[in-house]
């Protein structure tokens, strides 16, 4: 039943898209059809591959480094006190600017290249993995630890028996939001940047007034960025088996 | 008091007396416990009860060394507590289970901080799932299980590490009764099999009767040794009707009559 | 503390900056006196105010909207089956680039800011908003029930006030969201508002002015944020 209506809403979606593109909305707006057969046709002359392997480095680079540093970090600031507090003060103000006001002056200064599209990606998604990697540490349960001492555990014992279990769901969720938050820079970045990857391909498109195109490869991207997301959301749900 | 030899299982080491004296707590201006004088007798099952605050909670922490008193000491058999020993387990009221972990492992976690071998930990462990009567459930996750059967957990792990002294706070409270009551017979069972000292914090008067030898009442904070009764019913208890006997009402209602001067 | 962090931070933004390691971060007071020139001049008046008005025409609808339409998700299993998949889709996917998209359909004016606002915050209010009225405690529907609540009274009584707390939270969490589709949504039209004067600064290696909107950017996005706080504050007192 819930797979029919589903079903219905994808269907009505497509009919919405096809009967827009006749109108037509506005000119050359693309039928379902024609981003298709653009889409096809991309995959088929590499472009699509080529630019996907461009940003995926980007990706890697950033999101990689925001996983790798941010998680100790905030472990560190969950586990000592004052650097946890005032850590606190510059993620929060990190968190509420928006970070794509720091594209230009990012490409400013590093430059045009994968290393600048990197930076961005970092700067989008380490504040999400240090906020949550700080705040599975403080959420841990008093009890637990109380048990644990109860039973004589040592400091090295507690960190790694009782905090880190413990903060893992908070780390991973963490994890996993950054990574839609890194797609969203990587984007930004790519429009903005753009000689390099998916964005260029959309950004030229556009420019070229090639829509189905650029549709074939907004399409594309949004498909990439749900089929990552999605395999990290597997990933969790099997290291959280426990969970009730 | 003790008519039986304590320890009777092998590989049980024996009870241990428990020594509290001149004990008093303050957390910052409210002061938990006063000048509190306790001697546990080496296998005796002792209660502690009192109104709320009185700081029977408190006292436990402090045998079990996660507290440090300010005035005092408390000895357990040789040793001064300065902080958790080896020789002490403590069961709690939120069964303090590792949501993550499994019931074998939960039970194993003791025996895994005090360096055990896996093989041996996990024998041990399941030793002490089947003693609890949780034979079967080894694989499954808190989260699966009822509350009675997690605090069987919490007691299993408790028992894994072969403690002298069991301590134990409210262990019963998040139990519902019926569940509570066959688990009390169940802990009776076990205790005298292997005898332990025994200290359990409990608000309920009906449970101080049934299961101890002795009852320790607090004083409102600051919290004082009020008054000890005796409770002279003969062992075993959970073999019997003792709660239909009039022995065991006037027990249940002299220790009431003491409390409610207190409230 | 907080203070004390964000002093310590501006005294070594400031030393950083005298050392001249690098032209790319100037001495904060160089910023600071760059950003009083911007403010004098009208530059920051003008950028602010556009941005502020697509704001507006972005988030209102957005709210307005968003609200219904989870309300509507939360009380009608059927609407909440079919635009589930879509909600949840487009609430972690990359928006930005649908962006082109909105270019292509409207061309590039400062419509479609506001239409990048709208996407950027309606999700989130949704989402919040279904929550909301999900949690609504059970017993409390089934008591009002018994006394022989109408539709009307139980959505009045029950669900609003149970959903308000939610419904809140995704209006704070929107008004983030819609302040980062703004500047987005500017930066990639380039036409209007600080978006196109980031653009512009960096296109033309003005940092001092750079930096000076970013800062701008930033009290924007705290003084939406504070508002859309206490608004939260005023409306759910019972929490």
């Amino acid at each position: 039943m819930v797979l029919a209506l589903r079903a219905a809403s994808v269907v009505a979606f497509l009919l919405l898209w096809e009967w827009a593109a006749r109108v037509p909305i506005s000119f050359a707006f693309p039928s379902p059809g024609a981003t298709l057969a653009a889409l096809v046709a991309l995959v088929r002359s590499g472009a699509l591959p080529a630019a996907t392997l461009i940003s995926l480095q980007s990706l890697l680079l950033g999101f990689g480094a925001a996983v790798l540093i941010g998680v100790p970090l905030g472990l560190v600031m969950g586990v000592v006190r004052p650097v946890g507090r005032v850590g606190r003060v510059y993620l929060d103000l990190l968190i509420a600017l928006p970070t794509a006001a720091l594209v230009p002056l990012v490409i400013l200064s590093f430059g045009i290249n994968v290393l600048s599209s990197a930076v961005i990606v970092f700067v989008f998604s380490a504040p999400f993995v240090i906020m949550n990697a700080y705040g599975g540490v403080r959420d841990v349960r008093p009890r637990l630890v109380e048990m644990a001492r109860a039973f004589d555990a040592s400091w090295g014992q507690l960190f790694t028996r009782i905090v880190l279990p413990s903060a893992l769901p908070m780390i991973l969720a963490g994890i996993r939001y950054a990574l839609s938050r890194a797609f969203v820079g990587l984007i930004v970045a790519e429009l903005l940047l753009s000689p390099f990857g998916l964005g260029r391909l959309i950004m030229s498109s556009r420019s070229m007034f090639e829509h189905d195109r650029m549709f074939a490869t907004v399409l594309w991207t949004l498909l990439f960025a749900g089929t990552a997301l999605a395999a990290v959301a597997r990933v969790e749900a099997r290291l959280l088996r426990w969970r009730a | 008091m003790a008519a039986r030899e304590p320890g009777a299982a092998a590989g049980t080491a024996a009870p241990l007396p428990i020594t509290v004296e001149a004990v008093s707590k303050a957390f910052g201006a409210v002061q938990a416990l006063v000048d509190v004088d306790v001697r546990v007798r080496a296998g005796e099952f002792l209660s502690l009860i009192g109104p709320s605050g009185c700081g029977k909670t408190t006292l436990l922490k402090i045998m079990a060394g996660l507290v440090p008193a300010d005035r005092g000491r408390v000895t357990i058999g040789e040793r001064v507590v300065t902080g958790p020993g080896q020789e002490c387990s403590v069961v709690f009221q939120d069964f303090a289970l590792l949501p993550w972990a499994t019931a074998q492992r939960n039970v194993e976690f003791g025996l895994l901080l005090r360096g055990v071998d896996p093989a041996a930990r996990a024998a041990r462990a399941r030793g002490a799932i089947a003693k609890v009567g949780l034979g079967g459930f080894e694989n499954a996750y808190p989260a699966q299980l009822s509350g009675g059967m997690q605090q069987r957990v919490g007691l299993a792990r408790a028992l894994a590490v072969n403690p002298r002294v069991l301590l134990m706070d409210e262990p019963f409270a998040s139990i519902d009764e019926q569940t509570r009551r066959v688990f009390q017979d169940d802990l009776l069972g076990l205790w005298s099999q292997e005898r332990k000292t025994v200290v359990l914090v409990t608000h309920s008067m009906e449970e101080a009767i049934y299961l101890s030898d002795r009852v320790v009442v607090l004083s409102p904070r600051p919290g004082r040794v009020h008054q000890t009764l005796d409770v002279p019913l003969p062992r075993p208890r959970e073999a019997g009707d003792v709660r239909a006997t009039a022995e065991f009402a006037r027990l249940v209602d002299g220790l009431w009559k003491v409390l409610r001067k207190l409230q | 503390m907080t203070v004390a962090a964000l002093v310590g931070l501006a005294v070594a933004w400031e030393l950083v900056g005298r050392l001249d390691a690098s032209m790319f971060l100037p001495p904060l007071s160089r910023v600071a006196v760059t950003w009083w020139q911007l403010l004098q001049d009208g530059t920051l008046a003008r950028a602010a105010s556009s941005s502020l008005v697509s704001l507006v025409k972005g988030f209102v609808p957005a709210a307005v909207l968003g609200v219904v339409v989870g309300f509507a998700m939360g009380r009608f299993a059927v609407v909440r089956y079919v635009l589930d998949g879509w909600v949840n889709a487009l609430m972690s996917a990359p928006l930005s680039a649908l962006v082109p998209i909105l270019i292509a359909l409207f061309g590039v004016r400062d419509t479609v800011v506001a239409a990048t606002v709208f996407m950027f915050s309606f999700f989130v209010i949704v989402v919040n908003t279904l929550t909301g009225v999900r949690g609504a405690d059970r017993s409390l529907v089934d008591m009002a029930r018994a006394f022989g609540a109408t539709e009307m009274a139980l959505f009045g009584r029950i669900y609003l006030p149970a959903a308000l707390p939610a419904v809140m939270l995704g209006l704070r969490l929107g008004v983030v969201q819609a302040v980062k589709g703004m500047v987005v949504g500017e930066m990639l039209i380039s036409l209007v508002g600080l978006g196109e004067r980031l653009i512009y600064y960096g296109n033309t290696f003005l940092i001092t002015e750079l930096y000076a909107v970013i800062l701008s950017v930033l009290v924007v996005a705290l003084l939406a944020g504070h508002l859309a706080q206490a608004c939260d504050r005023a409306l759910v007192r019972w929490k």
